[in-house]
């Protein structure tokens, strides 16, 4: 007990980062499950982060009514977001929604109530382990429950046939402004969570770098399931810790066991998992 | 006694004053391993600015082994942790070196946002940290166990707005500065506040971000406002390359910068438009101080390129964790009441102290860039 | 104050095109995001620093560089795209596989090179002629510059109209399998296209490079996103769309500036492409462009 406290003492912020992380990669999962390459869930978690710190320093908010505004704020821009980039598919749609988050991040750099680029300091850090993984059980349950509905069959349809989906009666418009709005909700959820782990924040911590790293995560893991965005998340937030060891050769080791990784497991780390329980091998498309 | 003894003694007098601190264990520490832990962005984007402070841990470990820094002969180990320019990194660096038992203070990391990202952890561990090139303002208002051996900015632009502006007296100005990270946004910031203080009109003002390479439309735009003076905010790969633009432009207006303008190839890359450029600092490579001109030869001959600004302060924080651990602080509690008890340490940066707000207490030198390196402007 | 704006982003837009020219070729035939692209265009320039420091003339240098930078495109396919091409991977795997490409690229120039900025110490470029014309103000070096990459651009143009390589890139960005019944080598083409993406890319970093006189690792980040944009607003793989979309790059940013709005530079940018994309959902040229190029 002893020594599993003091490797909690050791790696509290690790195992907090790996919680966000986690919250994170399912936020864009859930974009990705609905075919949809909507890469703006990096400026989903800076607005809600800015919206739960502001709250919390300026107006002394508790924590959990941050995270609810935050998340509220988070889905509706997300939700909006959706109108205009309604006719977007593939890479265009993945290159409108990543300048959307470069817009983003330029105004929370240039207004005063963010901070600018100085940032803000001293906010509350009370996301503690238990928030952040009873968050992440809240987001797991309700996706998992949601995976059981009507919504989740007609995601799927749209996902594989827009066309057909049409023909059966479903609303294309309606199912991918949820999904966006849910991905919305899941990022803001992690942004707020973020925010109240870190002391501090700046735009820097939303730009197109945490972009990258999200969409990595995902793929990594696998894009065919959210436990692939989970195990792709953490993996990849343990991995820079586990090879310190490697010094001056770490840089380029992160590089090649990235690269060996997605050339011996093209499906994600999920999909090996899988493939020896005899699941098809091939990953559900994102459609490009 | 003749001529010959009486040297022979002197011989062997000097000899025992510079021989290794090592060769006689003496003082409270003597013997005792003490392990620092450095944190760093030797890679990443930030890797320009944390691969000279690792080269100037490096220089400091040798130098201890050798006895050139006196650490009372206590076995004192600075150990460099790469962050990676990552916040995560940091923070989980931060975190182990806290609670591993055997860490008495930490030094680094590199930026001031990682800065404000880490040291509330040290600070609620009630742990000693010191920071070596995070000079935006608040770093020190974190917490009572933070400090730093670096000027801040605004400890260094307001003399240096005085001491242009006393010279040259001029009426207007231009500024521009990098808008996306807290050290050259504070730059911008107090250079606006000093220039408007000194009862200067500032007649334009331009941002730029991190990594950019143009910036010619931006100074093709302040030089249609005919400033009297540019100030600029920037580091150093970026203040280069606007010096080095402005040069081709056929600007030839006066320029002055802050911190991020020291470092020793300034005229050698931005080349002749650099020629009395003044540049407000920490530091001097051409101080007169004994271990500065011993670290300045030191370091380029082991690197092949003189020291900069984050190599001298790193360099400088090794110097007074040696004389605390000389003193007998080995541990993270002796460590911190010795930080409040520092008087003035010899250091490469000059005599160093601490004000009340833990900050460093010396006056910054103001600079003019010459071929070659730098000179004091007179 | 205004022509030399236009002429600052006149000149800025045209590296942009030209590095945005290759990418979109890769794209254009593979539908592959290549994010190791700016790798490339910033190990072509140290490339080119090195063969400088030896004593080979700086033109002669561009060129090596350029070539070897399009070697290093051909091998980058073989590691990182070939393996998940045959095994049908999609867009995204390669995407993350090119990622890691640059990772290992950024790390191993790091060790070479170390941190430090280069700059060519041969060649005049610090001090060549500076040519007052009316209202605006250029160096020779600037000139050659902005020629070499109009050059370049108008090479690949006819290589890919007039040539019978270009005919079998075309058909290949046309309908892989149909080009392959036809007796088109679908491997050896990808690799010509590989080499002459890369190639372009490093031609594009040696001229920053020369232009700025300044080499560092970092040196691809900036137009890493902005020509990923270029590529993705000019059309999917249209050659035309990416040598439009760069010289647009070019002028918002100058002008934005030139208006006094450094501060929102990049959100004026990526706004334009918004509303660009918005009201055409598929790019200002589609992808019929490079087939019909």
């Amino acid at each position: 007990m002893q020594t599993l406290l003091d490797f909690y003492a050791k790696h509290s912020r690790l195992i907090d980062q790996i919680g966000v992380n986690a919250i994170l990669a399912l936020s864009l999962s859930v974009s990705l499950q609905a075919g949809q390459l909507a890469l703006a869930q990096a400026a989903f978690m800076g607005i809600a982060a800015y919206v739960s710190a502001i709250l919390a320093l300026n107006y002394h908010w508790p924590l959990l009514a941050t995270i609810v505004a935050a998340v509220l704020v988070s889905t509706v821009v997300a939700a909006l977001l959706a109108y205009p980039v309604r006719r977007l598919r593939g890479v265009f749609l993945a290159i409108a929604t990543i300048g959307f988050g470069e817009i983003v991040r330029v105004i929370a750099n240039n207004l005063k109530i963010t901070g600018g680029a100085e940032g803000m300091s001293g906010i509350p850090n009370d996301a503690t382990t238990p928030v952040i993984y009873g968050s992440l059980a809240v987001v797991a349950i309700a996706l998992w429950l949601l995976s059981r509905t009507k919504f989740a069959l007609a995601v799927a349809l749209v996902r594989e046939d827009e066309y057909a989906a049409r023909g059966v009666g479903i609303d294309v418009g309606a199912i991918r402004t949820l999904s966006l709005a849910l991905g919305g909700a899941i990022a803001g959820l992690g942004g707020a969570l973020y925010a109240h782990a870190s002391f501090f924040i700046t735009p820097n911590d939303f730009g197109f770098a945490r972009m990258e790293q999200i969409l990595v995560w995902c793929v990594v893991g696998g894009v065919t399931s959210p436990v692939g965005a989970v195990i792709g998340s953490t993996a990849l937030s343990i991995l820079p810790e586990a090879i310190r060891f490697l010094a001056d050769y770490r840089e380029v080791s992160n590089g090649i066991i990235l690269l060996v990784v997605i050339l011996f497991a093209p499906g994600g780390l999920a999909s090996l998992w899988k493939w020896r329980r005899g699941a098809p091998r091939d990953p559900v498309r994102v459609h490009a | 006694m003749n001529r010959f003894t009486v040297s022979a003694l002197a011989l062997v007098a000097l000899a025992a004053l510079v021989a290794p601190s090592s060769a006689a264990p003496r003082g409270p520490a003597a013997g005792k391993h003490v392990h620092v832990g450095v944190i760093a962005d030797v890679t990443g984007a930030a890797g320009v600015y944390g691969t000279p402070q690792k080269n100037a841990y490096e220089l400091a470990n040798e130098d201890v082994k050798s006895g050139k820094i006196d650490a009372g002969g206590a076995d004192l180990v600075f150990d460099v942790q790469d962050a990676a320019t990552d916040g995560a990194q940091v923070v989980n660096l931060m975190q182990k070196f806290t609670t591993d038992g055997q860490t008495p203070i930490v030094l680094g990391p590199t930026l001031s946002g990682e800065a404000f990202k880490a040291f509330p952890i040290a600070k609620n561990a009630n742990f000693p940290v010191m920071g070596t090139s995070t000079t935006a303002e608040g770093v020190t208002a974190i917490g009572p166990t933070v400090y730093r051996d670096s000027l801040a900015e605004s400890q260094v632009i307001p003399t240096t707005v005085k001491r242009t502006h006393d010279k040259w007296h001029y009426k207007t100005a231009a500024i521009i500065y990098g808008d996306d990270n807290a050290f050259t946004k504070t730059d911008g910031d107090i250079f606006a506040r000093e220039l408007k203080a000194a009862g200067v009109d500032v007649v334009d003002t331009e941002t730029f971000h991190i990594k950019d390479t143009d910036f010619q439309p931006a100074l093709t735009r302040i030089e249609s406002k005919h400033p009297d003076v540019i100030a600029i905010g920037a580091l150093f790969p970026e203040a280069t390359k606007i010096i080095q633009q402005a040069g081709k432009l056929g600007i030839k207006t006066h320029m002055i910068g802050g911190n991020g303008l020291n470092a020793p190839d300034m005229y050698s890359v931005a080349g002749p438009a650099a020629q009395g450029t003044v540049v407000g600092a920490a530091w001097y490579s051409g101080a007169k101080y004994p271990s500065n001109v011993e670290f300045v030869k030191h370091y380029t001959a082991k690197y092949g390129k003189g020291p900069d600004q984050f190599a001298a302060q790193s360099y400088a924080a090794a110097q007074i964790v040696a004389a605390l651990v000389k003193g007998g602080a080995t541990n993270k509690d002796e460590m911190l009441s010795a930080l409040k008890n520092v008087r003035s340490i010899q250091t490469v940066l000059g005599p160093i102290g601490f004000d009340s707000n833990r900050d460093a207490k010396s006056s910054p030198v103001i600079l003019s860039i010459v071929k070659g390196g730098f000179t004091y402007f007179h | 104050m205004l022509a030399q704006q236009l002429l600052n982003g006149l000149f800025l837009g045209a590296v942009y095109a030209l590095f945005a020219v290759g990418y979109t070729l890769v794209f254009g035939v593979l539908d592959i995001l290549n994010l190791a692209h700016a790798a490339i265009f910033t190990a072509a320039a140290f490339a080119a620093f090195s063969l400088a420091g030896m004593g080979v003339p700086l033109v002669l240098a561009f060129l090596i560089a350029a070539v070897m930078a399009g070697i290093m495109g051909i091998l980058l396919d073989r590691v990182a795209f070939a393996p998940l091409r045959a095994r049908n991977a999609g867009t995204l795997v390669p995407l993350i596989s090119s990622i890691g490409v640059a990772i290992i690229i950024g790390a191993v120039l790091r060790g070479i090179y170390g941190v430090d900025e280069r700059h060519f110490t041969v060649g005049g470029l610090d001090t060549a002629p500076v040519i007052h014309a009316g209202p605006v103000t250029f160096t020779t070096v600037e000139l050659t510059i902005f020629l070499a990459a109009i050059v370049l651009m108008l090479v690949l143009s006819w290589v890919l109209r007039a040539t019978p390589l270009g005919r079998r890139i075309r058909a290949v960005a046309e309908d892989r399998v149909a080009a392959a019944l036809l007796g088109v080598n679908l491997e050896l083409t990808i690799a010509a296209t590989f080499f002459i993406a890369s190639s372009l890319g490093g031609a594009a970093g040696v001229l920053t490079a020369l232009r700025y006189n300044s080499i560092t690792l970092d040196m691809g980040g900036p137009i890493e996103l902005k020509g990923l944009a270029v590529i993705i607003l000019g059309g999917m793989g249209s050659v035309t769309g990416a040598v439009i979309g760069g010289f647009i790059l070019g002028a918002v940013e100058t002008l934005a500036i030139a208006y006094g709005l450094s501060e929102w530079r990049d959100a004026i940018l990526f706004g334009v492409m918004f509303v660009l994309l918005v009201l055409r959902p598929t790019g200002l040229f589609g992808k019929r462009a490079l087939r019909a190029a």
